[in-house]
């Protein structure tokens, strides 16, 4: 049982991958990484129900608030890009860049 | 038997709607397929005994991040003409799926052939608050500090973001 878990934790890492590489829409790009992460979870969670040890589930709890803070810093660039630019594209969001001084 | 049908249900729902979060136009109908993922999700850690993160998973997750991203979509009035126009969307799709299928095929097989289905004995309370918290307090009371100071700076970065002008 322990496999299939593994299993489906890699299926949807592979969906978040494909996710965050093929699409231009930043909110999109968001919830794939927190998709990577939800696999990453699972599996923490089948090994540790496997091992009957408790510590993979502290492990995915921290994970879970590193997600909390990632998802604040994120809703704050998503306003303050979309006030500049006017646009969700992420090709549009260079503003490192030489160009734009 | 029970579990295995309950997982297969569970699973099927995951994917399935993680594919329509991936690939739907709209960040609306994204955000709403990747609730029924986390959803989903967190039944399996039911499933697994994990009593606790079922609930942290659904109300940190599906309550407080999701209702963030619905909220932040409400709040910025997205148009059409605001999102990018993904005009090779499916092609791009497609593309980097057939470049990831090896890994995970890689990835799968050495699951399979792995021996790591060692079934330990389970313990009355496992997974419970209290089991959780011991561990947190006791071995991982290092990481829990690190990780307030780490929301802490997500806080004072995000404030200190949005309230830029320039």
């Amino acid at each position: 049982m322990l496999k299939a878990y593994m299993i489906l934790s890699i299926i949807l890492f592979s969906i978040g991958v494909v996710g965050l590489v093929s699409r231009r829409n930043i909110i999109v790009i968001y919830m794939s990484i927190e998709l990577l992460l939800n696999a990453v979870n699972l599996s923490l969670i089948a090994i540790s129900a496997d091992l009957a040890d408790s510590s993979a589930q502290v492990m995915s709890l921290i994970i879970i608030a590193i997600a909390g803070s990632e998802a604040a810093l994120f809703m704050s660039l998503f306003v303050v890009l979309f006030r500049n630019k006017g646009s969700l594209d992420a090709n549009l969001f260079d503003v490192l860049g030489d160009k734009h001084g | 038997m029970q579990n295995e049908i309950l997982f297969a249900i569970l699973a099927l729902i995951a994917i399935v709607s993680s594919v329509v979060m991936i690939s739907a136009h709209r960040p609306i109908d994204s955000a709403l397929s990747f609730i029924v993922t986390l959803i989903s999700i967190a039944a399996l850690f039911g499933l697994l005994n994990a009593t606790f993160l079922f609930v942290v998973q659904i109300i940190i997750y599906a309550g407080a991040i999701l209702s963030l991203i619905l909220f932040i979509i409400m709040f910025l009035n997205i148009k059409d003409e605001n999102l990018p126009d993904e005009k090779y969307k499916n092609r791009w799709l497609l593309a980097t799926s057939i470049i990831i299928t090896p890994f995970s095929a890689i990835l799968i097989d050495l699951i399979l052939r792995s021996d790591i289905a060692v079934k330990a004995v389970s313990y009355d309370n496992f997974g419970t608050i209290k089991d959780v918290g011991l561990t947190l307090f006791g071995k991982w009371v290092l990481p829990f500090e690190l990780v307030s100071i780490l929301l802490l700076v997500a806080l004072v970065g995000s404030v200190t973001l949005s309230k830029r002008k320039d």
